[in-house]
């Protein structure tokens, strides 16, 4: 049985602020999920929940089944959102006394410490202070002390905050590599494109309730059908306009954009544009995952 | 002495059965929940965690460039209250003395005991004539002169002043008085003999002798230490747990130990690096001492030294926790200061009122209550101890009450530090945190 985090029902309130809400939704090992929600949505408070951090109100957070222990989160890699590391220890020994508080010998740590920086193309700097790297080298430090000791869950808190697009493609390189060797991943991040590019799943929360979860996939191709249609030296799609159960939602570039009722047939709608003219491009459109996090949370 | 090899035996023993332990344990996560395998493990990964937090601050600390200056400093500065005043002695350990004329045997028997009484060599001198003497005198060659029944100085004494030249030209003034005396009285040869080697009347006291003097100075140097080592560690203690803050590793490193397990560590780890370098002081102190021939620490008993020792690690074991929770409660570096005032008084207060009684010699009511209280027992107790005012049960008393304070302390503090040290934003005050579950 495939490993798998599960949070059910937290809840927790500071005073009168009540920052999760019941919020129960599941991580499986293997996959990339993306964890959305705007600034004080209770992300941060999630994570944190996960590893202790804090105490719940009620809810209970589970992996394989299991009350999550002290011993199960030593199995568990995370990348906080302020970025945590002793500023005056060198790179390399500070990789290695992490990955030995998760429970590694100290060859084991070691190796795994000079492996994750070559990985992350950072191996020349094992024996530099952690403030003399660059902010994208800090970063990238911080990631490979989420991952030195081979963690079965990794969660990271706004990984891609402040990297340039080659550190994104980096650290989104090892996070898909990860989910395929089987560990779960749950990250948290602003950036809906790239979400949208490394994730399989994604959970959306507001206010600390849980407000969708599911597949990129059926997220994307989910609500409303969207239909481009372009039919040759047709720039009016007059032919469009009184399609019973359709909605022309914008013409540009010479194609036409559709709205189809749900109880309407693509296949009549093709035949009307054939009646048009030749037609040159049909079909539907995905939604992108701004529009989703939007609409999840109008 | 003996104590403290004990107490280094004892922590390099505890080192290497936990890197055993933990070395033993290797990668293994023990899926067993249940019977003296999970014991066993729970042991394991506690000690295991403490070992390594503590490992790290004694590698970072010795490695530390403040750590290597300071210790560097504190033997100069120890070096130099040894050595200089011995510098000083030497120079007039051995008085010259020029005297004018022949040197009568019953002369010579009263310079030369003139110099014994003080404990001091003399180095006689003939001088020719008045002239030569005086002549030498102002050289420098000569410390005294000798004309007759005068005693010459380059410069005149005062009543107060009790350097090694005015005490032997004192005892020296005497000695020839008594045998101006003996020759006017035209007493036989016989009589002036009996008279120049009187038998002393033997002293006796109602109690034995202690050596009072040498323990008083014992107790300054070691309560000046005391004080300059415990504000160190006191300080190291709460800038390492600020920084863990500061820097947000805190939250990395509690997300894989517990928070007390990372406080012990921490704890314990500083306390290592900070009886090393008090060990390297006091023995580079004794060794230098012998070396030099210093009495500073002369009167030094073992058991004098072994409680100083003992209340520093006390001491540090009570404060240790108070500058952490202090150290959780800080957003930044600068708010550092008005958190620990309050903590640095009955400190401040402890040593004041040692140093006073130690120098005074005399110890009060109000002193003797202040031994036994945890805050000012590691300054007071020691002196009482080198003072002869503590029997053995009152000194064992005192630890038991500083030892189970400091347990209800650090339970405290610790609770401070778990609630504070993850909030982070803004200084957190305590207020908040004794409401807070969490």
């Amino acid at each position: 049985m495939a490993a798998v985090l599960e949070l059910r029902g937290l809840t927790r309130r500071f005073g009168t602020l009540t920052a999760l809400d019941n919020l129960t939704f599941s991580v499986p090992s293997g996959q990339v999920v993306g964890f959305l929600g705007p600034n004080g949505a209770g992300k941060t408070t999630t994570m944190r929940a996960v590893f202790g951090l804090l105490d719940l109100d009620e809810g209970e957070v589970l992996w394989n089944g299991s009350q999550v222990r002290q011993e199960e989160r030593r199995r568990f890699g995370y990348m906080p959102e302020e970025r945590g590391l002793y500023p005056s220890m060198l790179v390399g020994e500070q990789l290695e006394y992490l990955g030995r508080l998760h429970g590694m010998s100290a060859s084991d740590a070691a190796a795994a410490s000079t492996y994750w920086l070559d990985r992350l193309g950072i191996a020349d700097r094992a024996t530099s202070r952690v403030d003399a790297l660059s902010h994208g080298n800090q970063q990238r430090v911080q990631l490979a002390a989420a991952l030195v000791h081979g963690p079965e869950l990794i969660i990271l808190d706004e990984p891609l905050a402040g990297l340039d697009p080659t550190g994104i493609d980096a650290i989104g390189a090892v996070l898909a590599e990860l989910a395929r060797s089987g560990c779960g991943v749950l990250f948290s991040s602003h950036q809906l494109d790239q979400v949208e590019d490394l994730c399989e799943t994604v959970t959306i929360i507001d206010h600390g309730r849980l407000v969708v979860t599911g597949s990129v996939d059926d997220l994307a191709m989910g609500g409303e059908s969207r239909l481009v249609v372009r039919v040759e030296d047709d720039r009016e799609a007059a032919w469009a306009r009184n399609l019973p159960g359709v909605t022309v939602s914008e013409i540009a570039a010479g194609a036409v954009r559709l709205v189809l009722a749900d109880s309407t047939d693509s296949q009549a709608v093709l035949r009307a544009a054939e009646r048009a003219g030749v037609v040159t491009e049909f079909r539907f459109e995905r939604r992108r995952l701004s529009e989703v996090f939007r609409e999840a949370l109008s | 002495m003996k104590f403290l090899l004990f107490v280094i035996l004892v922590a390099a023993l505890l080192a290497v059965r936990i890197v055993r332990r933990r070395r033993a344990g290797g990668t293994t996560v023990a899926t067993t929940a249940h019977g003296p395998s999970a014991a066993r493990q729970y042991f394991e990964t506690t000690f295991g965690d403490i070992g390594l937090v503590a490992a790290r601050e004694v590698r970072e600390r010795t490695r530390g460039r403040i750590y290597r200056v300071g210790t560097l400093l504190m033997l100069a500065v120890v070096a130099a209250a040894i050595v200089i005043p011995t510098l000083n002695k030497k120079a007039s350990t051995t008085p010259r003395v020029g005297v004018v004329g022949s040197l009568a045997p019953p002369l010579r028997a009263a310079v030369i005991s003139a110099g014994s009484e003080i404990h001091v060599t003399v180095h006689l001198v003939t001088e020719s004539g008045l002239a030569s003497a005086e002549k030498d005198l102002r050289a420098g060659r000569l410390d005294v002169v000798v004309d007759g029944e005068r005693i010459i100085l380059s410069q005149a004494i005062t009543a107060s002043d009790t350097s090694t030249i005015a005490e032997f030209a004192r005892n020296l003034s005497e000695g020839l008085s008594t045998l101006a005396t003996i020759a006017a009285a035209h007493l036989s040869p016989a009589q002036t003999s009996a008279l120049a080697h009187p038998i002393a009347v033997p002293i006796t006291g109602l109690t034995a002798a202690t050596t009072k003097g040498a323990a008083q100075g014992t107790s300054i140097i070691g309560l000046i230490l005391l004080f300059v080592l415990l504000s160190q560690y006191s300080a190291w203690i709460l800038l390492g747990v600020a920084e863990e803050k500061s820097s947000r590793v805190v939250e990395v490193l509690l997300a894989t130990v517990t928070a007390i397990h990372l406080l012990a560590g921490k704890v314990i780890g500083i306390g290592a690096a900070a009886l090393a370098q008090a060990s390297v002081i006091v023995i580079f102190a004794l060794l230098l001492a012998k070396a030099v021939g210093s009495d500073v620490l002369q009167g030094t008993a073992p058991v004098e030294l072994a409680s100083s020792l003992l209340w520093l690690v006390l001491g540090y074991a009570f404060y240790c926790w108070v500058y952490a929770a202090a150290g959780s409660l800080a957003e930044r570096q600068d708010q550092l200061q008005s958190l620990t005032f309050p903590l640095s008084i009955p400190m401040l207060v402890g040593y004041i009122v040692s140093i006073t009684a130690a120098s005074s010699g005399n110890a009060s009511l109000f002193f003797k209550v202040l031994a036994y209280l945890p805050p000012t027992a590691p300054f007071a107790m020691p002196v009482l101890v080198g003072l002869g005012q503590a029997t053995w049960w009152e000194f064992l008393g005192a630890a038991m009450i500083s030892v189970v304070s400091t347990v209800c302390v650090a339970r405290f503090a610790a609770g401070i530090y778990r609630r504070a040290i993850l909030r982070t934003g803004r200084r957190v005050k305590l207020r908040e945190v004794l409401r807070a579950t969490s």
